[in-house]
C-alpha cells in the first residue's frame, strides 16, 4: 500500500478509477441471486407441476442425473411430489420471509437507534438495556419461546425473524446519527427549520443508507439460515406450505433411500447464503472503507 | 476497578430483571397460565386452586412480585406432559448436552484460534485462502445440513459412525463434529480479523523497528491485544453450552436440552419452555458478566466504566 500513490502524486498522474468488474466469486454470487429472484417470481410460470400435485405411481423416483427420466428432473418425495416443482415454491417461500424479516429489522433497529440518538438520556438508556437484553439470549431460543407462547402464522414468523440483528443496525444507526448531527448539514437543515422527521429521515438517513445497506445484504443469509434452521426443526413454515428448510427437514426421514429430496434444497440453501455473503462482503470493502 | 465491577453487576442484574419480565409478560399475553400450566383438561376446581394458589386473582403487579419470588426459589411449574416440576426436567438433560458441547468447545478453541493467528500472520498465503475458504464453508452451510451429509458419508456410505442416539461414546462423534466445525469457521474468521487489526497498528511498527524480534512482536503485543474482541466471541459461545445445540441434538435424536426445547415447543407445554429460557439467559448474563470483568482485566483502558466499544 505505502508506495503507490506517492509515485501517483510524483508523476502527477490522474487518479486510475477505471471502472472494474467485480471479482469472479462475486459475479457468481450476483448470477445465482438473479437466478433465484428470477425463480421466486416467475414460479408460477416455470413450474412443471404444482408443488402440491402427487404422482402416486412415481413415488421415490430418482432424479435425471440418478437414472430418472425426464418427468421428474429432481426426482419426487414419498408422495410422489415433484421435487423441482416444490423446490421452485421453496425458494419463492424463503426469499419472501428472508426478504420480510429482514426488512422489519433494518427499520425497527434504525428508528430505535434514531430516538436513541435524538432524545439521549433515559430513551437512550432504555434502547442500549433492550441491546443488552437482546444479547442475553440466542435469538434461536428466543424465536422458539416466541413461538411457543404465541403458535405459529405466516405473519408472526416473518415479524419475529425480522427481530433477529435489529440491535445491530440500531447500534449502527445510532452512532452514525449522532456524529452525523454534530456535522454541518444536519445542523444547517435544523437551522432552516426543518423539524426530527425530516432531518433524520431526508438528510441523514440517506447519508448513512450505505452502511445500513451492507448490514442488511450481511444479515438476510443468517435471516436464511435462521428460517430454514426453525422450518428444518417442524417449528416455522407449516405444511402444506414449503420452504427450503422445511424440505431438509421432511427429506430427513429418507435419507437413505432418496437422498435428492434433501440435497437439491440443501445446495440451494447453501449456494443462496454464499452468494449472498459474498455480495455483501464485496460491498461492505467498496462502500464502506470505515468498516474496513 | 470497583466501580468498574459494579456497574457491570448492576447492567447484568438489570438484564435479569428483563428476561424475567419478558417471561412474565409473554405468559400472560398467551392466555390463561392456570390453564395453560395445569392443561386444558384439567378439572376446574384444580385451576381454580391453582390460581388461589399462585395468586392469579390478585392484581398484576402483585402478582408480578410473586413471580420474581417463585422464579428466585426455583418453582417454575409443571410439564403439562408428564406433570412433573419443569426444571427438574430440564437439569437431567444438561449432562447430555455437556456431552457434546464441551467437547465441541475445545475443538473450536483449538482448531478455531491457531487457525485465526496463521492466517493473519501469514496473510495472502495458501493458508490463509484454506481458512478463510474453510471460514466461510462453515458459515454458510447450516449445522443441520452438515450434519446430514456427514452421516450420509459415514453412517450411511461407510458405516463407520451410528446416525443417532445415544448408546455410546461412538454416538457422540458426529455431533461434536458437526458442532465444533461451525464453531472453529466462526472463531477463525473472527480471530483473523481481530488479529490483522491489531498487526495494523502502529505500535507494532514500531516494536519491529526498534529491533524486537518477530516472534516477541507477535508474542508480546500483538496477541494480548487481539485477545480482547476474541474473548467475547468465547465468552458467548461459553454462554451457549446449554442451548448451543438445538439444531445439532434434533439432527442426532441426542435426548439433551435443546431436544426437550424442541418438543416442549411442538407441544407448547409453556413451563418448560419458560425455564429453559431463563436458564439460558442465566448462563448468557453470566458469560457476558464474566467477559465484560475480564475486559477489565486484559484492558486498563476500559475500567473507567466506559461501555464497551461500540463494535
Amino acid at each position: 500500500m505505502p508506495e503507490a500513490p506517492m509515485t501517483d502524486v510524483a508523476l502527477g498522474a490522474p487518479p486510475a478509477r477505471r471502472r472494474e468488474l467485480p471479482p469472479p466469486l462475486v459475479m457468481f454470487g450476483l448470477f445465482w441471486v438473479g437466478l433465484m429472484l428470477a425463480v421466486a417470481l416467475l414460479a408460477d410460470v416455470i413450474s412443471p407441476y404444482a408443488y402440491t400435485a402427487l404422482d402416486l405411481r412415481n413415488r421415490l423416483a430418482p432424479p435425471v442425473f440418478a437414472g430418472g427420466d425426464w418427468l421428474h428432473p429432481l426426482g419426487t418425495d414419498e408422495l410422489g411430489r415433484d421435487v423441482l416443482s416444490r423446490l421452485i415454491y421453496s425458494i419463492r417461500t424463503s426469499l419472501i420471509i428472508a426478504f420480510g424479516a429482514t426488512i422489519v429489522g433494518a427499520m425497527l433497529g434504525t428508528t430505535l437507534g434514531f430516538l436513541a440518538a435524538h432524545f439521549r438520556g433515559v430513551v437512550e438508556n432504555a434502547v442500549m438495556a433492550l441491546v443488552d437484553f437482546s444479547a442475553s439470549i440466542p435469538f434461536l431460543i428466543l424465536a422458539l419461546a416466541v413461538l411457543a407462547f404465541f403458535g405459529n402464522s405466516m405473519l408472526l414468523f416473518v415479524l419475529l425473524l425480522g427481530l433477529h440483528a435489529w440491535e445491530r443496525y440500531a447500534r449502527i444507526a445510532r452512532g452514525l446519527a449522532i456524529s452525523a448531527s454534530a456535522q454541518g448539514y444536519a445542523g444547517a437543515v435544523r437551522q432552516l427549520g426543518a423539524g426530527p422527521l425530516r432531518v433524520y429521515g431526508r438528510h441523514i438517513l440517506p447519508n448513512i443508507a450505505s452502511t445500513l445497506i451492507v448490514s442488511m445484504t450481511l444479515a438476510f443469509p443468517e435471516v436464511i439460515l435462521l428460517e430454514s434452521g426453525l422450518s428444518f426443526l417442524g417449528l416455522g413454515v407449516q405444511p402444506p406450505a414449503t420452504s427450503l428448510g422445511n424440505m431438509v427437514g421432511f427429506g430427513r426421514e429418507y435419507l437413505t433411500r432418496a437422498p435428492w429430496i434433501l440435497l437439491a434444497p440443501a445446495v440451494v440453501i447453501v449456494l443462496t447464503t454464499l452468494s449472498v455473503s459474498l455480495i455483501g462482503d464485496w460491498l461492505r470493502d467498496r462502500l464502506d472503507p470505515t468498516l474496513r | 476497578m470497583l466501580r468498574f465491577t459494579i456497574t457491570r453487576l448492576l447492567r447484568a442484574a438489570i438484564t435479569i430483571v428483563m428476561v424475567v419480565t419478558f417471561a412474565f409478560v409473554v405468559l400472560r399475553l398467551s392466555g390463561d397460565p392456570a390453564q395453560i400450566i395445569m392443561g386444558a383438561d384439567a378439572p376446574p376446581e384444580a385451576v381454580d386452586a391453582f390460581r388461589t394458589a399462585w395468586g392469579l386473582d390478585e392484581p398484576l403487579w402483585v402478582q408480578y412480585v410473586s413471580y420474581f419470588g417463585a422464579i428466585f426459589s426455583g418453582d417454575l411449574g409443571r410439564s403439562m406432559r408428564d406433570g412433573r416440576e419443569a426444571i427438574v426436567l430440564v437439569l437431567e438433560r444438561i449432562p447430555a448436552t455437556l456431552a457434546l458441547t464441551v467437547p465441541a468447545l475445545f475443538i473450536k478453541l483449538a482448531l478455531g484460534i491457531p487457525a485465526g493467528i496463521l492466517a493473519a500472520l501469514y496473510r495472502n498465503s495458501a493458508l490463509d485462502r484454506a481458512v478463510m475458504m474453510f471460514a466461510v464453508a462453515g458459515f454458510t452451510i447450516p449445522s443441520f445440513v452438515l450434519g446430514l451429509l456427514l452421516v450420509l458419508l459415514f453412517a450411511v456410505q461407510l458405516g463407520w459412525l451410528p446416525s443417532g442416539g445415544q448408546e455410546s461414546w461412538r454416538h457422540a462423534i458426529l455431533p461434536v463434529i458437526t458442532l465444533g466445525i461451525g464453531g472453529a469457521a466462526a472463531l477463525a474468521r473472527f480471530t483473523r480479523s481481530a488479529m490483522l487489526e491489531v498487526l495494523g497498528q502502529p505500535y507494532i511498527r514500531t516494536a519491529s523497528a526498534k529491533g524486537v524480534a518477530w516472534r516477541r512482536v507477535v508474542a508480546n503485543h500483538a496477541l494480548p491485544n487481539a485477545a480482547i474482541p476474541t474473548v467475547t466471541i468465547i465468552g458467548f459461545m461459553f454462554g451457549s453450552l446449554i442451548a448451543g445445540a438445538v439444531v445439532v441434538e434434533s439432527v442426532f435424536s441426542w435426548p439433551g436440552v435443546g431436544r426437550l426445547l424442541v418438543t416442549a415447543v411442538a407441544n407448547r407445554d409453556l413451563a418448560v419452555v419458560q425455564c429453559i429460557l431463563l436458564l439460558v439467559a442465566m448462563t448468557m448474563i453470566t458469560a457476558n458478566l464474566v467477559v465484560d470483568l475480564l475486559y477489565g482485566v486484559l484492558d486498563p483502558r476500559l475500567r473507567g466504566g466506559a461501555r464497551k466499544a461500540e463494535a
